[in-house]
């Protein structure tokens, strides 16, 4: 079992107006994983994100980055939130400056580096989110897809070892949703920590490693996608399973059972791809 | 908004702020040092020329931007020159025309000119984050230039949320009576106002995400041959002053 690199243990937290968002929740993610975090609304997934990036401190229990207690003090918040990178979901409330460039250079400036690295981190994480062309555009005269890249962008530009991304896929179109995971992929396969809360349970089946699910401030479910959405339970809370999963399970009921050993089908594409192998084994048989 | 897609798109964007900065500073000074209201009317012309002729802004933006200041500036001259004259023994037109102050008021309007032509033609040529970079390398404080940042981006986004919130209003009849209307303007006020608090929260706690602890600092643009347009630009300043003191 590989080491967690950020640890929840027993966290619970109470905003101020007494509303129980957190209630003893704990966690471990690997270095390198892809998690989902799941939970209808009011669930807990933005306050759990403004925990692990050192914003809201936990009323109970503590947090862990690489083993080591969070250190709360100015300097361990500063280093702390250069590794661990936070996406707000709305865009609007995180932008500050009005060029896209500009904007993606806060987060570097405010690590205090020298301006020819701040320069060359801003051009890569341009280029990572396809904004390269945008780069001198004012950020109002932006589509709200975009809009969303500058926001990765301005903290892919820390290089941060963990990367949360709070709802990511809202508001977004069909194409802009595939090109952010396109994304997503290229980071997780250079090695970052990927968290994403969403709604979006066919994408968790495809992508994520880990899921995690949260009801009402505790945590409900966590494990591999197919163990967690098999869970009734996990089904009820969230209100259904992922497509292919529920498809999958209808046809073993029709007696097509496409797990083959290890392997479950966990996206469309995957799905199509068993059933056709599946169909010639048939005709293999026959 | 004119001013900013003008600021974004004219054909001096990639002229350093310093030069543009140098020239409009000369446009106020030549403004100021102009000995006749002919003198300041020709440099408002030359400052105005250069900005639609040299920066490529279509005329007719130029005129929709600068006519507001210019209707400003009209009615603040006719009511020095026109006074009401409430003595009807006389009779006649109640409107008395001063005639003894007309040099003072041409003096003030030929400046003003100038001086607006000077300003437009920054206004019109720089992006607003660049003049604000500039000015701190002017030292002006960092606590005045953040506000104007975040009153920038804040103009944008508060006016899209005036705009969606209007829209909603209105898709229920909110401003379909006059009575109707006073009502929605409320619960709109009332809505921004709470809307603003939520966002500067959220803008405060996004800057702490990004690791910042106070003043917002920001990479500052890179110009190509900036030292060369500033020294043309000076010359150009240089020469706009002598030639309206000379004349
Ligand atoms: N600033 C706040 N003050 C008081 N209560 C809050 C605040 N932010 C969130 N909450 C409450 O905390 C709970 C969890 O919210 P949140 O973490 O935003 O959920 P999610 O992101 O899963 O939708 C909700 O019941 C919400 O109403
Ligand atoms: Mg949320």
């Amino acid at each position: 079992m590989t080491k967690p690199v950020i640890e929840l243990k027993n966290v619970s937290y109470r905003y101020p107006d007494g509303t129980a968002a957190l209630t003893d929740c704990s966690l471990a993610l690997v270095r390198g994983s892809r998690t989902a975090v799941l939970g209808s609304n009011g669930a807990g997934k933005t306050t759990l994100f403004l925990h692990l990036n050192g914003l809201l401190h936990p009323a109970q229990g503590k947090l862990l980055f690489d083993s080591a207690p969070f250190d709360y003090s100015r300097a361990g918040l500063r280093s702390l939130r250069s590794k661990v990178g936070l996406v707000f979901q709305n865009p609007d409330s995180q932008l500050f400056s009005a060029c896209v460039r500009e904007d993606v250079s806060f987060g570097p400036m405010n690590m205090g580096l020298a301006e020819t690295i701040v320069r060359q981190r801003v051009e890569d994480a341009l280029e990572a989110v396809d904004l390269l062309d945008s780069a001198d555009k004012p950020v109002h005269n932006l589509s709200y897809g975009q809009k969303k890249r500058v926001c990765i962008a301005g903290v892919l530009a820390m290089q941060p070892e963990l990367l949360l991304l709070d709802e990511p896929m809202a508001g977004l179109d069909t194409s802009m949703q595939e090109h952010l995971t396109g994304i997503l992929d290229e980071l997780h396969s250079a090695g970052m920590t990927i968290i994403i809360a969403t709604h979006d349970l066919d994408f968790v089946y495809s992508w994520a490693d880990e899921a995690v699910v949260l009801q009402q401030g505790r945590l409900l479910a966590g494990g591999s996608p197919t163990e967690v959405f098999g869970r009734a339970d996990v089904q009820h809370e969230l209100g259904g399973e992922p497509f292919v999963a529920e498809i999958a399970r209808s046809l073993s009921l029709l007696g097509i059972d496409l797990r083959d050993k290890e392997y479950i089908p966990r996206s469309t594409r995957d799905l199509l791809k068993a059933l056709s192998m599946h169909s010639t084994k048939q005709e293999k048989c026959i | 908004m004119l001013t900013e897609q003008s600021a974004y798109t004219n054909r001096w964007r990639q002229v350093s702020p310093v030069a543009k900065g140098c020239f409009a500073c000369s446009g106020i000074v030549a403004a100021c040092a102009a000995g006749s209201p002919r003198a300041a009317l020709l440099a408002a012309l030359i400052i105005s020329t250069v900005t639609i002729v040299g920066a490529g802004i279509p005329t007719i933006r130029y005129l929709r931007v600068a006519a507001p200041a210019l209707t400003f500036l009209l009615a603040s001259a006719l009511s020095l020159l026109v006074s009401l004259d409430f003595d009807c023994t006389t009779g006649g037109m109640p409107f008395h025309l001063a005639k003894s102050e007309f040099p003072r008021v041409a003096a003030a309007c030929s400046r003003s000119l100038a001086c607006l032509a000077a300003l437009l033609f920054l206004a019109l040529t720089t992006p607003l984050s660049d003049t604000i970079s500039l000015l701190r390398r002017c030292k002006v404080p960092d606590t005045l230039l953040d506000l104007m940042t975040l009153c920038y981006r804040t103009l944008f986004v508060l006016s899209e949320a005036v705009h969606e919130t209007m829209v909603a209003q209105s898709a229920r009849l909110g401003y379909a009576t006059a009575r109707l209307s006073i009502r929605s303007l409320g619960g709109l006020t009332a809505n921004l106002t709470v809307q603003i608090w939520q966002r500067s929260q959220a803008l405060h706690l996004a800057a702490e995400a990004r690791g910042n602890d106070g003043t917002l600092r920001f990479l500052e643009n890179r110009y190509d041959n900036s030292w060369q347009h500033a020294i043309i630009a000076a010359a150009a300043g240089v020469l706009l002053i002598l030639f309206v003191v000379i004349l």
